[in-house]
């Protein structure tokens, strides 16, 4: 049914797209070890006290010999494609901490911030979905007002600061729940009810603002006079055209849920990657740092090349296959 | 008859459409005040306060909130109170200072890729987009932990995580509005493309700019709070809320009013930014500019 | 006296245009017909360099300015000189952060007046097009479709142009603005002997208006014809239909009827 030449711009878009993506995978790298190489701090000595952290000096020769081991000697342009050439092949590299590959590491951590952010997660738009549903029923109504100041509320509070008063109240207080660390299923209520927290507040927002769009739609009016009853026209249309930009807003916050769990788990001294990233920072383990910050700007890139691939299936209307120029006559730039 | 209901007609479409303006002038009227009556109050507050903010006093030390120390003080036995309004002068402050080089910065390159060719656009944008993918707070931490924990390379930090939503924004809008009748026009009448930009261009991107620095700075007073919070930040013992939030945390159960005070200073202060955004949105109407 | 021969032009690979030429003498005034799509403002555009693929020859005199000459493959020289462009919608062809006086002014930009000067032009501009000199500092949105298309008109005035465009003028206007509005450029064009080009796909106007006809069909031409001769012996079966759906909706006497009405009111 495709013409030869629609197959042929639908290529010439998707390697467009595709070399777009790997030009900011590219520039990702590149600014990760741009910014660890440039960090203040002989390296050497940073890899010496890891691997002797009981030794007080060290001589020259034992410096000069790591310099040489980690090639630290090399240009930047050297040392970063050499790196990269590793990086793209798999091995990451061992932390200057523990001497453990970084990959084991990773894993060993990830499975804490993969249960946190999931529970957050399932937590907030659980929340948020039935906070949203319910106001748009009667916008204006008082729990309209709520759920909007609710989400006012959300969008300013500190996370930080939330995870403290949880604490506060039913770690300190009521004595419920465990306040810090990492264990048992009840360690994981408090830190992950604060992110939940600010999801809920978020997506309510934003759910709600659709809602109220999809209901104004000249169509759902039609429905309405045909007789359909509410129900049903939530169920079947206004959930369906408010799906897409929920989509969108849903994918971008997973990214930024990211950012959220390095506060969370430190807040709550939970082990997890955000709290390893920070610990390696403090502790200048540079290969940890730039396989968990290349990782966390990885995830983002595909979170959001993800999100606009579903968006083209779900909404025909947005094309990001075609060229943008063809929509642009008349611009000779 | 029909010539008066016209009439009638016109004056009221005539009234429809200058009501946002007016509306818009009397909520900045509104808001200058608002902003002098805090300024005068602040100032009161710095002049009447009696104590130093980071002058010890252990003879009361972890004191619940009296008539002498309206807030309490903390485990140094400094006023809570003095230490909250010089922390929101470095908390609002360096906020609105990372913010609005952010801003200029992002204009700048916003500008220049939708206006200096093909080239520069692809190279400049795919530089944002290489930036934009880091999550802030991931690289703010790592850029202020690597260059080493202090308020300067916070501040630094914030900055290189900070400018790319603007050159986002106005690279958007730029483009949109060079395509526009008015815009063209200009060019057919042979105006130099300096002078586009500056009475063409910038003025009508200014409203949403304007928006979204709003927008920024309240996050940016999270952020500058959440990294001092982590020990990133503004070090001990400068009073920043998030670095006071980080004193309170070891005295929460004998002295809650520490952690308290600071998060709700945090919390009130970006909801008034905020909701000022917000209206600020509305009444500029930015929307139909809005490029996200 | 403007004069184009063999326009070509391609936008991706499509062709827009093909083999367009006519000749216009000064103070004459030709149309632009054809339905959507047939490359009427496209030509506008193309003639004023704002798209890229055009071939062709163009030459254009002005009485006072450099006289231009392209030839073969030309592009991004936006805007003939001694010419101007008056556009469709006047809400946005204004800047609307601007008060009107300055978008009118910016017009003779090139020609470094002082303050004074472009003071005394701008509101000597204006009341060319009948509006008083206090809407020089309102700005778009607080004035009228009708006042703003003269404040667009005036813009175009102010630099003397040898050579009026004209992308549908009217059509963003009611019926009495349209009309006032057409009057007035027809007062203008008798006052300073300027050449107008103007797409239209309103038979009824270009009848009442043009000397020439240029009916465009697909992007090629279809009839290139004097006005009086087109409304009398169309050349083509597609311009018979033209002329006979106008003759049916009703607006072609009627036009033809209030504008030469507005003719007789207004002595030149």
């Amino acid at each position: 049914m495709l013409s030869r030449s629609q197959v042929f711009t639908f290529i010439l878009a998707f390697s467009r797209r595709l070399s777009g993506l790997l030009c900011v995978l590219f520039g990702v790298s590149l600014i990760t070890f741009t910014m660890t190489y440039f960090a203040p701090g002989d390296k050497a000595s940073a890899i010496a006290h890891a691997r002797y952290p009981d030794a007080q000096g060290f001589p020259p020769e034992i410096l000069e010999g790591i310099r040489e081991e980690f090639s630290l000697n090399e240009p930047f342009f050297v040392q970063f494609f050499q790196w990269l050439s590793r990086f793209t092949q798999g091995d990451f590299g061992k932390s200057f901490a523990s001497n453990t590959p970084v990959w084991d590491i990773f894993v060993a951590n990830a499975a804490e911030t993969f249960s946190l952010t999931a529970t957050a997660l399932v937590i907030g738009l659980v929340f948020a979905f039935g906070l949203s549903s319910i106001a748009v029923w009667r916008p204006g109504s008082l729990f309209d007002r709520i759920s909007v100041a609710l989400a006012s509320i959300g969008a300013a509070m500190p996370n930080y600061w939330l995870g403290l008063l949880l604490i506060l109240l039913f770690a300190a207080h009521l004595n419920w729940l465990p306040a810090y660390g990492t264990g048992s299923p009840s360690h994981l209520v408090l830190p992950a009810l604060t992110l939940a927290f600010w999801i809920t507040a978020s997506q309510t927002r934003l759910l709600r603002a659709f809602f109220l769009e999809a209901k104004a739609a000249p169509y759902i009016e039609t429905l309405r006079l045909r007789g359909v009853s509410e129900a049903e026209i939530f169920r079947r249309h206004i959930l369906r055209h408010a799906a897409v930009p929920a989509l969108t807003m849903i994918g971008l916050d997973i990214a930024s849920l990211l950012e959220g769990t390095v506060v969370v788990e430190l807040t709550f001294a939970r082990g997890g990657i955000g709290s390893l990233l920070a610990g390696s920072v403090l502790s200048r383990d540079y290969p940890m740092i730039l396989f968990l910050v290349l990782f966390s700007a990885v995830v983002y890139v595909f979170i959001n090349s993800m999100i606009e691939i579903l968006q083209e299936i779900m909404d025909p209307r947005i094309s990001i296959w075609s060229p943008q120029e063809a929509v642009l006559p008349g611009e000779d730039r | 008859m029909t010539v008066q209901a016209d009439a009638g007609f016109l004056e009221e479409a005539d009234a429809q459409k200058s009501n946002p303006e007016i509306d818009l002038k009397r909520f900045l009227v509104r808001l200058g005040f608002s902003v002098v009556i805090l300024l005068v109050v602040l100032a009161v507050g710095f002049l009447l306060s009696p104590y130093a903010p980071n002058e010890p006093n252990f003879l009361d030390r972890l004191s619940p909130p009296t008539t002498n120390h309206w807030l309490g003080t903390d485990q140094l036995g400094r006023d809570v109170a003095t230490r909250l309004l010089y922390g929101g002068v470095w908390s609002i402050g360096l906020a609105f200072l990372i913010t609005s080089v952010g801003a200029i910065v992002g204009t700048a390159v916003g500008l220049a890729a939708g206006h200096f060719g093909r080239a520069a656009d692809v190279t400049l944008m795919r530089v944002t987009d290489s930036f934009f993918a880091f999550p802030e707070l991931i690289a703010a931490v790592t850029i202020a932990g690597l260059l080493g924990p202090s308020t300067t390379n916070m501040v630094l930090a914030l900055i290189l995580v900070g400018w790319m939503k603007f050159a986002r924004l106005v690279r958007s809008l730029s483009v949109d509005l060079a395509h526009r009748d008015f815009v063209v026009q200009a060019r057919l009448n042979g105006l130099p493309s300096r002078r586009i930009l500056w009475r063409h261009i910038l003025p009508n991107i200014g409203p949403s700019l304007v928006v979204l620095w709003t927008n920024a700075w309240s996050r940016s007073i999270l952020s500058i709070s959440g990294l001092s919070f982590l020990g990133f930040g503004v070090q001990p013992p400068n009073a920043e809320w998030g670095a006071m939030l980080l004193d309170g945390k070891a005295y929460m159960q004998t002295a809650p009013h520490l952690m308290i005070f600071p998060g709700l200073a945090i919390l009130l202060t970006v909801l008034s930014i905020n909701l000022t955004g917000d209206r600020l949105r509305d009444l500029i109407g930015s929307n139909e500019l809005s490029a996200d | 006296m403007l004069c184009i021969e063999k326009l070509q032009l391609r936008l991706h690979g499509k062709s827009i245009l093909e083999d367009v030429s006519f000749v216009l003498p000064r103070g004459h005034t030709l149309c632009i017909v054809g339905e959507s799509g047939s490359g009427k403002s496209s030509l506008l555009r193309a003639v004023n360099g704002l798209l890229p693929a055009t071939f062709g020859s163009l030459s254009f005199h002005p009485k006072n300015g450099r006289p231009v000459s392209l030839k073969g493959r030309w592009k991004g020289v936006a805007g003939l000189s001694g010419s101007r462009w008056v556009m469709q919608d006047p809400i946005s062809a204004l800047n609307p952060k601007l008060p009107l006086g300055v978008s009118v002014g910016e017009s003779v930009f090139a020609q470094k007046l002082s303050p004074l000067e472009l003071k005394s032009a701008v509101s000597a501009a204006l009341a060319d097009v009948e509006l008083s000199p206090e809407m020089a500092k309102r700005r778009p949105a607080q004035v009228s479709m009708g006042q703003a298309q003269r404040a667009c008109l005036a813009r175009a005035l102010i630099a003397r142009p040898d050579l009026i465009f004209f992308d549908e003028p009217l059509s963003a206007l009611d019926a009495i603005v349209q009309k006032q509005i057409a009057a007035t450029m027809k007062r203008i064009q008798t006052r300073f002997d300027t050449t107008f080009v103007i797409v239209t796909h309103d038979l009824g106007f270009a009848a009442a208006y043009a000397d020439h006809m240029l009916v465009l069909r697909g992007g090629r031409v279809e009839a290139n014809q004097s006005a009086e001769t087109f409304f009398k012996t169309p050349e083509s079966d597609y311009c018979r239909e033209l002329i006979a759906a106008a003759h049916e909706l009703g607006s072609l006497s009627e036009t033809v009827a209030q504008v030469s009405g507005t003719k007789a009111a207004t002595p030149c």
